[in-house]
């Protein structure tokens, strides 16, 4: 037995190296996660707040405008588009989706009407067929600024308001979802993609062939493969939570050991289905389709791309079964909600009957040519 | 009589109910070269890939120092070396690298080196494999193939698109392994390397065996039944002219 875990460790070792030989194996495993780190953060980053792309037309003279525009722009509320001073410029963007709704302050916006001391008017906003939303909403925003100067100006009782408090639970930001989104991605990435590339390559070489000369068993052959994927795998992980955690403010609140623990157990049990493909295929044309198959339901119902709470509820009680699924739902519990492993009973359940399945598949088909 | 290394009785393969091998039957000596002769097709490589445990043997038996073939695949792998017929190996892989992993299959830990300079690769122990030459490939691959010091050494058409040196490189090489007292098995489709290299030779057609001795011996069993060359042979033929002028020492 000692000697067959040695010929496990030195197949391991040197793959292990070879995969850092390998720029190309490099690039995906290491910078392409985190080009779709950078993108879906970046989308995600400004969602904190809402905020309105306007552009504003002041057509009044009066000071007053000027004031209520810049307390208009203080906040980040707006922002204000300043290259647009005329409406065909505004219609032109606003068609585009590029502005959200035009402000209009009309010339008698903001004077002050003989008779009286202090300044009346009326904003007008436009908006076009498709931002009816954003333009009700932004309606409402504006009605309430003005309100509070209104206030100042004339003197009325306001007998019924609102206000608004923070409540003190910790919530889970949408860049937490997109994160352990990604992570599945990555773990899909390394554990699919790089088997199935891989394996009908050695097979057209003639590589498998000529071990399967050797007394080596395909038991050694996986094992020393898992050991490499889980090590390699892990360190890609790692350095998307470290690039998460400086650059989007990710706050892992979960304990480290566990989610390393639970991360190799997802990379390794999603690798058996890598392993059942790459083994089964006898080269890369007959495992293109079926590989298209199986990973594309998990790539848009597990999780990856948007989060399942999004999706119709029956859809979400189906793919809780995908294998990918209960992988980015048990990293998030760990990872942002500090849940402990055995409290994710449920996910590692699921895993470890996949994995029994994917393994018990994989040994069956593999073929060494 | 020399002692019996390989022993083939009766061994049948068919596919799609279409006999590939016939119920052939031959033994192997130990430390003597043994080739397989026949035209493409004749089932030289089926014959070898069933003795290798690498294609169930439909009927008949083989047995190496002993050993059942179809019963104990894992020993036989364990005592005998084999050289496929293109010598396929991971690419960024360095030398020294693949004769540990190839060692450690057979869960044996080896000195790299040594077995690299016994075939004149050692300046390259570092390089990778996709560098090497030809001929500096099928000289790798052998001596990857004996990692585990084997009892039988099979090769399957070892020469095909070498350059006569390499082949004559080679030739020796496989003498040398023989000299050791492994047991090599090949197959080729070239008359003059079995001639030159082969102790006995099998000449297989269409799934039997035809003919089974050694060369002088068929030769000169085709002499005594009449047979005469429509052109009187020189003493020496292009090939030897060629190596005369161009050396037998091995290109880069």
């Amino acid at each position: 037995m000692k000697r067959k875990l040695y010929t496990v460790k030195v197949f391991f070792i040197i793959n292990l190296r070879r995969v850092f030989r390998d720029r190309m194996a490099l690039f995906f495993t290491f910078l392409f996660p985190l080009i779709f780190l950078f993108v879906f953060g970046g989308l995600n980053s400004g969602n904190k707040s809402v905020s309105f792309n306007v552009a504003i037309i002041n057509e009044s003279k009066a000071p007053f405008s000027t004031f209520f525009i810049g307390e208009l722009t203080k906040g980040k509320t707006f922002k204000v588009d300043k290259d647009i001073t005329t409406f065909s410029q505004a219609d032109e963007k606003m068609g585009r989706g590029e502005l959200d709704a035009t402000i209009e302050l009309p010339a008698s916006f903001g004077q002050t009407l003989p008779g009286q001391d202090h300044p009346t008017g009326q904003a007008v906003v436009h908006y076009t067929q498709n931002n009816q939303n954003a333009a009700n909403t932004l309606t409402n925003v504006l009605q309430a600024k003005l309100q509070s100067i209104n206030v100042h100006l004339v003197h009325t009782d306001t007998p019924l308001t609102v206000t608004t408090k923070q409540s003190n639970q910790r919530s889970l930001s949408s860049f937490d979802y997109t994160f352990t989104g990604l992570l599945g991605f990555a773990i899909l990435g390394a554990g699919i993609f790089g088997p199935i590339n891989i394996f009908p390559e050695l097979k057209k070489m003639g590589i498998l062939r000529r071990l399967h000369t050797t007394p080596l068993r395909v038991w050694q052959y996986f094992l020393s493969t898992m050991i490499g994927s889980a090590v390699v795998g892990l360190m890609s992980l790692a350095v998307m939570f470290a690039v998460a955690i400086a650059m989007f403010h990710l706050k892992v609140v979960g304990n480290y050991v566990e989610l390393a623990a639970f991360l190799i157990f997802g990379i390794v049990m999603i690798l058996g289905i890598g392993l059942a493909l790459g083994g089964w295929a006898k080269n890369e044309r007959q495992v293109a389709p079926l590989a298209n198959i199986i990973v594309f339901p998990m790539m848009f119902l597990s999780g990856t791309f948007f989060p399942r709470y999004a999706m119709p509820e029956w859809l979400q009680h189906v793919s809780d079964f995908l294998p990918l699924s209960p992988v980015i739902d048990g990293a998030r519990l760990i990872a942002t909600e500090g849940q402990h492993l055995w409290q994710i009973g449920s996910q590692l359940g699921i895993m470890a009957a996949w994995l029994v399945i994917v393994y018990a598949v994989a040994f069956r088909v593999f073929r060494w040519e | 009589m020399a002692k019996i290394i390989l022993e083939v009785e009766n061994l049948q393969k068919s596919y799609d109910g279409k006999k590939v091998v016939n119920g052939i039957s031959f033994n192997v000596e130990k430390g003597e070269i043994f080739g397989i002769l026949g035209p493409n097709g004749a089932g030289k490589t089926t014959t070898l890939e069933m003795i290798e445990t690498l294609r169930e043997i439909d009927g008949g038996t083989a047995t190496i120092a002993g050993i059942d073939v179809a019963t104990n695949p894992y020993k036989i792998r364990s005592i005998i070396g084999v050289q496929p017929q293109t010598p396929g190996f991971q690419d960024k892989t360095k030398l020294t690298e693949l004769i540990q992993m190839f060692a450690a299959a057979y869960g044996e830990k080896v000195n790299p080196k040594k077995f690299l300079d016994e075939v004149n690769l050692g300046e390259k122990k570092d390089a990778y494999v996709e560098s090497l030459s030809g001929g500096q490939k099928q000289r790798f691959s052998i001596v990857a193939a004996l990692v585990h010091n084997p009892k039988v050494f099979f090769l399957d058409e070892p020469t095909t698109g070498l350059d006569p040196q390499a082949r004559r490189n080679l030739w020796s090489l496989i003498e040398e392994v023989r000299d050791r007292g492994i047991s090599v098995i090949l197959t080729t489709h070239y008359m003059d390397e079995a001639e030159m290299l082969c102790d006995r030779i099998a000449i297989m057609d269409q799934g039997n065996i035809i003919a089974l001795d050694t060369p002088k011996k068929l030769i000169k069993d085709l002499l005594k039944r009449g047979f005469t060359k429509k052109q009187q042979v020189e003493q020496a033929n292009l090939e030897d002219v060629f190596i005369d002028m161009t050396g037998k020492g091995l290109r880069k």
